[in-house]
């Protein structure tokens, strides 16, 4: 990004001349299609190089005669050079860049499109031109080159007509971002959409839909009358109760925290994290072992009371009791900040206006609360419709949406058109409650900070409230705690249930280390593999995650431009958007030219950025709102151009959010499961998908061992990237001048 | 030291709209103005908030785009060069100092993009600090200065770069009454020696009185006067002027008759001579400052008759209310011995040349 | 004379091995069995040959549909595992490769039978016999008596214990579904199911999950594959084994070269090895307990014995064809699964 730097001197364009020359490198000089190994491996320069079909540059692939269709870009690669020797404000300039931008662009996608690995993609193409008789593979690192030159050529044109005040990075980071969300957001969604309504012999009918979409599995309404009811029902009902349960509890945590003389309010901060860097399934097992039929605590209960144990935990119950576990430190960490904001001063104000405590707080701070509330209603609602772990662990006859979507993909029926329809409708209920959030907050205003100086102090909760409160709590508290216990020792056990000894077998079989006599290390634990690939994916997708995120907050806070509220609801609709979901557009999408890299890590680092950068966005958005614009107008005025003050002004001032999409995609990376189960491949094994595995193969004692040994790990990576990112000394706090817009 | 600037170099508008949202429907903040601002003066946009004051500042430096018209600096048209290119800096209201830079660090800032070496860089902002009274506070963060030195710093940061034209847009709001004063003599000291070109923004017509060269005077995103300090509180063009500047009583008066550029005024039985200005034959507006009304013993020719309803003594001055038949007179005297009271009757009349005719 | 033959010799050792560096062997396994266990035959293979192996794992629909994908531009060579049908359906479909290994006399019958079957375009690797296992601490915690026919699990003192697979999502289920259509005919088949669906706690997903349950003490009795029980048993839990007494189905894990594999020779190298005693022996390391198909490959004393178990003829082409399967299942969708329990 820094290379689209602009430059004070008129009619020298560096960085046009900077993207034709990597336009031209792609075209003439790299491997137009994806080559097998790592292009970094230089082992396709001896393998014909440069006029093998397998690693031709575009060129060469055209001027063979064979793949005629590549010639074309050679036009919009030289056409820009005309537009070199001309001043910006000489509309043939951006005329030029314009049209060799977008129709080199667009020749690209196009030609992508149209020529798969069995020729024309589409009937009327073969009508119109008759048999191919040639095909391509997945665009390699030459095609994305020429297509990233064609995309900045384009945006350069663009600026210099005259849009966004003519700046060049603006208006490159908008293209570049709404390239990126098209192709690995809505792309991938429409093309799920599409496979819907394929059927069998690959021709489309809307009845093969409806077929699908009026199976009595999705909607049956059986379990009125002791049957089973369907997997949306079941996913709708469980999402619902999921998301007030942990909106109620987490409004409980917050509460205590801020409102009350609760003594251990860091303690409890603490234990709320851990949740959230637990990997998937952990909690699902360890309600097994409390709760199941041979469960410790079941066997406890029936040996007092005298019944036989039932397996009441599968299903529903269990599922619940699992996702309250684990979204309520979700729902607390939205609300705490909601809690903290509501400003005292106006509870005050109720108090002097003769309302007592309790009335304050249900006329006063309670409605204030509500965009936080259903904030974290929404949260808890999407994360148990896309969880994936804990149903399957304890869903028993429980069918919910997710993992049919999973079993479609990869069970004994391997239906894709299905597993899509089952994607619609998850995503139409995550949708339709996202619509649903914002029709019930309405237009109402909820702003209590006004940046102005607020001494006042949060009163205290009613008593009538505070004893309730700190019962749930209380009993949330020490049901983690249980739980974590049984964690800890679980990983120690040498085969749970059946041989209580305590052991380091599982710690030892996942993660020895031999050394050979020269002192040589070798990996001998069988999770060494997963382990790295994941920190490695982790660590590659934090940072981009991190970047993407504030990049595209800056435009939304900093720039105005025509389609901006388009463009943030392209952003945020991956949030939206349950991992199961992803994961299936995704292996759709990017199984085929022109995009293919199922099986590969980037498709895995792709996933993370899309899936976490909202986060990044919100963060980054929270944050700048609080910068006062007039620090980055100063820096233009004072001659910075905006990547320049990007840089220098904003960033040291965003540490804060950085540190927060840092540790976000750090912490989703490693724990996530939804999306990765269906994107990993053997090359790239990811650590929860190889838990899964071996919680499927009965290997608890391994599972858990593996899982703690990652909470720990991710403990430390917390740690360090706050030493990483630092703080930047800004003096006291409180005397940077504030605006008075 | 910095030397007399031989870059100050003038600001012209011509024609320029500026419109928010849809061009013909949407919020127009500027509309169709045309100033020019000669090189090595200071000159002030003044007006009500929300007149378009600070937007006229802004297409000035590049932070906004205007939708309709040309913007010069010196003989360059600049109109849709953006800020970064533009030889212009800019002194904000909440001064916009990089709170995680020193103070010779944000003073450096500019420096460092306009291509000077690293020791030329340290050399002119030092003599940036020294210009306004910093030495010896370079390696400060801004956060532990008081308002008055963040100020300087800010006003610092935008004089190292010697620009062509120098902005400040109300730059002193954030300081006490008395700092004010100051800061705004030092600004003006330091733009007159350096032969700067100013454009400053203020809300404020004291100030705006105490600095300018010449006072542009905004509102609803038209000029509504643009002249020396002198000539808009003395000639007001129109009633909002003359209320906006300054104090005024504004009565209703009729005009006679028209002779030779002479207007023959009458209000209630009063009659004046005064210039004309562009005033038609009918029912006009007469502006009169408090203190050029003249309080005499009840009775007298040619005045107006009138009662004092209420007397003010504010220390170096007494304040009246007077009730006449043209309507309440708000008027300042300078004998605090007067013997005035509420339910005094005394004549009205105004000092010689002191009423104006205004446009409504 | 001596030293120089030997230098010789140790030149022509250096010279094969440049050679075969320089070629750089490869070859892609597309492998459908559990991870472990393809792990280890790739490792194997690599071990004995020097050959790189790059293996993908895959469910076997997964890698039918792989392979399937990519037949005008095959990228795999061999696909090893997973159960039968597809493997046939691929033959059929003209997907892969015809190849008589050497191996053939030292295979079980059963696994040549698969092969000529299909035109020689696929081999049997390892089978494994439908059963069923129960947890004997549970069985005797709720006082059931000991099940040993299939017909056992529909009393109704069962209730509640016992736990198969949904035919839907598990190819294991669907073997059962399959294997009671021809042990009790159609409707009694179904008649089964029926009955056997008012004693089930849950259809798990995955077709090995109901003896996990039980191995944990989650569930009493799991309808699967013999050696998923015996794999339990074996990792200690207390779990027994039951052949039942009808007798059951089986399924053979098949192994086929790709038509069109680039790397053919390296292929069949992969292909006769995977058949030997040796390589077959391996899987016990990984606690794989089906019947190798090599009958000199050792075998796990807790493993089945195949020839003791009585044995179906089960009819792989008709219950193996996507048309009979859609048939089954819809009927079991519709008659057996909305049943009250």
């Amino acid at each position: 990004m820094q290379a689209i730097a602009e430059t004070k001197t008129g009619s020298a364009h560096p960085t046009l001349l900077l993207w034709l020359v990597v336009g031209w490198a792609g075209f003439f000089i790299l491997p137009w299609y994806g080559v097998e190994d790592s292009v970094f491996t230089f082992g396709w320069l001896f393998e014909g190089y440069p006029l093998d079909d397998d690693v031709a540059p575009g060129f060469f692939q055209g001027i063979s005669g064979k793949k005629g269709w590549l010639l074309p870009h050679l036009i919009f690669l030289i056409g820009p050079i005309f537009a070199l020797n001309r001043p910006r404000s000489d509309p043939l300039h951006a005329k030029i860049l314009i049209i060799c931008g977008a129709l080199g662009f667009g020749w690209l996608i196009a030609q992508g499109f149209s020529i798969g690995i069995r020729g024309w993609n589409f009937g009327w193409q073969e009508n119109l031109f008759g048999p191919l008789g040639d095909r391509q593979f997945g665009m390699g690192t030459g095609a994305m080159l020429v297509a990233s030159a064609f995309l900045f050529i384009l945006t350069q044109g663009v600026a210099a007509r005259g849009a966004v005040n003519g700046d060049i990075f603006v208006v490159g980071a908008i293209g570049f971002v709404i390239t990126i969300v098209a192709i690995f957001v809505f792309y991938p969604i429409f093309n799920m959409l599409t496979s819907a309504f394929v059927t069998q012999d690959n021709s489309y009918s809307i009845s093969v839909f409806f077929e699908k979409f009026t199976d009595r599995r999705l909607w049956g309404l059986g379990c009125l009358q002791g049957g089973r009811c369907g997997a949306a029902w079941n996913s709708l009902v469980l999402a619902i109760l999921v998301g007030m349960t942990t909106t109620v509890l987490g409004l409980a945590f917050a509460l205590v925290v801020t409102r009350t003389g609760f003594r251990f309010k860091r303690g409890l901060r603490a234990l709320t994290v851990l949740p959230i860097i637990t990997p998937p399934f952990v909690i699902g097992l360890a309600i097994i072992l409390l709760f199941g039929l041979s469960g410790n605590v079941t066997r406890f209960v029936a040996d007092i009371i005298g019944i036989a144990p039932t397996r009441w935990v599968y299903g529903m119950p269990g599922v619940l009791i699992a996702q309250i576990l684990a979204f309520t430190p979700i729902a607390f960490l939205v609300l705490i900040g909601v809690v903290e904001g509501v400003s005292p001063s106006m509870e005050e104000a109720a108090q002097t206006l003769r309302a007592n405590r309790w009335e304050t707080f249900r006329t006063v701070s309670l409605p204030l609360m509500r965009p936080g509330l259903a904030n974290a209603f929404l949260l808890g609602f999407i994360e148990s419709m896309a969880d994936f772990g804990n149903p399957l662990v304890l869903g028993g006859n429980f069918d919910v949406l997710s993992t049919e979507i999973f079993f479609a993909i990869v069970g004994a029926q391997y239906d894709q058109g299905r597993a899509a329809v089952l994607a619609l409708v998850l995503l139409a209920f995550t949708l339709g409650a996202f619509w649903a959030q914002r029709f019930w907050l309405g237009k109402k205003s909820y702003t209590t900070m006004t940046g102005k100086g607020d001494s006042g102090v949060h009163p205290l909760l009613p008593k009538g409230l505070a004893i309730p409160v700190y019962a749930i709590v209380g009993i949330w508290t020490v049901f983690t705690i249980t739980i974590y216990t049984m964690i800890v020792y679980g990983s120690f056990v040498e085969l749970w249930g059946v041989r209580n000894d305590l052991t380091f077998k599982h710690y030892i079989t996942a993660f020895s280390i031999d050394f050979t006599q020269e002192g040589v290390r070798k990996y001998t634990g069988s999770a060494w593999d997963s382990f790295w690939t994941t920190l490695q994916i982790a660590a590659i997708s934090a940072p981009l995650t991190a970047a993407v995120g504030l990049v595209t907050a800056y435009l939304l806070t900093r720039q105005n431009f025509a389609g901006k509220n388009s463009f943030e609801f392209g952003t945020m609709l991956s949030f939206a958007i349950p991992g199961t979901v992803i994961g299936v557009s995704y292996i759709l999408a990017f199984n085929v030219p022109p995009l293919e890299i199922t099986g590969t890590g980037v498709i895995l680092v792709v996933s993370f950025i899309f899936r976490n950068m909202p986060v990044g966005v919100r963060a980054g958005i929270a944050s700048m709102s609080q910068l006062d614009k007039s620090l980055d107008e100063s820096s233009l005025t004072l001659g910075a151009n905006s990547w320049q003050t990007f840089l220098n002004v904003i960033l040291p001032l965003l540490k804060p959010a950085i540190l927060a999409a840092l540790v976000y995609s750090f912490v989703r990376a490693m724990t996530a499961i939804s999306a990765v189960i269906f994107l990993v491949s053997a090359e790239y094994n990811m650590a929860t998908s190889y838990i899964i595995g071996r919680v499927e193969n009965n290997d608890y004692g391994l599972a858990i061992a593996y899982s703690t040994s990652l909470i720990i790990v991710m403990l430390a990576a917390v740690g360090l990237l706050q030493l990483l990112v630092g703080r930047t000394n800004i003096g006291r706090r409180h005397s940077r001048p504030s605006s008075k817009n | 030291m910095l030397n007399k600037n031989s870059k100050a170099a003038s600001v012209s508008f011509h024609n320029v709209s500026k419109v928010y949202g849809n061009p013909t429907t949407g919020v127009r903040a500027v509309d169709d103005v045309s100033i020019n601002i000669e090189a090595g003066t200071l000159v002030t946009l003044l007006g009500p908030s929300g007149c378009g004051k600070t937007t006229t500042l802004r297409m000035i430096a590049g932070l906004e785009m205007p939708t309709n018209g040309k913007v010069m600096i010196g003989d360059m048209d600049v109109t849709n060069l953006p800020a970064t290119d533009r030889d212009v800096s800019m002194v904000f209201q909440s001064y916009a100092l990089f709170p995680h830079m020193s103070v010779l660090e944000n003073v450096s800032y500019g420096l460092k993009f306009s291509g000077f070496k690293k020791s030329e860089i340290q050399d002119r902002a030092l003599a940036g600090l020294n210009l306004v009274g910093l030495e010896g506070y370079g390696d400060r963060l801004p956060s532990e200065l008081s308002g008055g030195q963040q100020q300087r710093v800010a006003v610092a940061r935008a004089l190292v770069l010697e620009p062509q034209v120098l902005l400040f847009d109300e730059p002193l709001s954030n300081l006490d009454a008395k700092l004010r004063r100051q800061v705004r003599e030092e600004i003006r000291e330091i733009q007159q020696n350096l032969g700067l070109t100013v454009v400053y923004v203020t809300h404020d017509q004291e100030e705006a009185l105490a600095v300018s060269d010449r006072i542009i005077v905004m509102n609803n995103a038209v000029i509504a006067q643009d002249g020396t300090p002198r000539d808009l509180y003395d000639a007001p063009a129109n009633r909002f002027v003359a209320d906006f500047i300054g104090e005024a009583n504004i009565l209703d008066c009729r005009i006679a008759a028209i002779e030779g550029g002479e207007a023959q005024v009458e209000i209630e039985g009063y009659s004046l001579k005064l210039p004309a200005r562009d005033s038609h034959v009918g029912s006009a507006l007469l502006g009169v400052r408090p203190n050029r009304i003249v309080v005499g013993n009840p009775g007298a020719a040619n005045s107006l008759a009138g009662e004092v309803v209420r007397v003010t003594y504010v220390g170096n001055h007494l304040e009246l209310t007077i009730k006449t038949v043209a309507g309440d007179l708000f008027a300042t005297s300078d004998d605090v011995d007067a013997l005035l009271e509420s339910g005094t009757k005394v004549s009205v009349t105004f000092a010689k040349n002191a009423p104006v005719l205004l446009k409504n | 004379m001596k030293n120089i033959q030997k230098t010789l010799l140790v030149a022509a050792a250096v010279l094969a091995a440049s050679t075969s560096m320089a070629s750089a062997a490869k070859l892609t396994l597309y492998c459908s069995a559990q991870e472990d266990w393809c792990q280890s035959m790739a490792r194997g293979f690599e071990e004995a040959t020097g050959i790189d192996v790059n293996m993908t794992r895959k469910s076997s629909g997964e890698t039918f549909a792989q392979v399937k994908a990519e037949s005008s531009n095959p990228k795999g060579d061999v696909w090893w595992g997973g159960t039968g049908d597809p493997h046939l359906q691929a033959a059929e479909e003209d997907l892969t490769e015809p190849y008589v290994t050497g191996m053939r006399g030292e295979l079980n019958d059963w696994a040549i039978s698969q092969a000529t079957s299909a035109g020689d375009r696929t081999i049997g690797i390892y089978s494994g016999a439908l059963g069923y296992g129960y947890n004997a601490d549970l069985l005797k915690a709720n006082n059931l008596p000991e099940p040993k026919c299939w017909k056992d699990l529909t009393k109704p003192e069962y209730k509640g214990h016992v736990q198969m697979a949904n035919p839907n999502s598990s190819g294991t289920a669907y073997t059962t579904l399959a294997t009671m259509v021809q042990l009790f005919g159609e409707d009694g088949g179904f008649d089964f199911m029926k009955a056997l669906h008012k004693n089930i706690n849950q259809y798990t997903k995955s077709g090995s999950a109901p003896i996990k349950a039980a191995g944990r003490g989650e569930n009493t009795i799991g309808i699967v594959f013999m050696h998923d029980a015996v794999k339990q048993a074996v990792s200690g839990f207390p779990i027994k084994v039951v052949a039942p007494c009808e007798g059951t189905g089986y399924e053979i894990g098949s192994m086929s070269i790709i038509k069109g594999s680039r790397n053919l020779d390296e292929a069949k190298k992969f292909y006769d090895w995977a058949l030997t005693a040796v390589a077959q022996t391996r899987a016990l390391e990984v606690k794989a307990y089906q019947v190798p198909s090599n009958k000199g490959a050792e075998t796990s004393p807790s493993a089945p014995d195949l020839s003791s178990i009585k044995l179906i003829d089960y009819d792989f082409k008709k219950y193996g064809s996507s048309a009979e399967r859609k048939r089954l299942l819809k009927k079991w969708d519709d008659e057996v699964s909305t049943l009250p329990q």
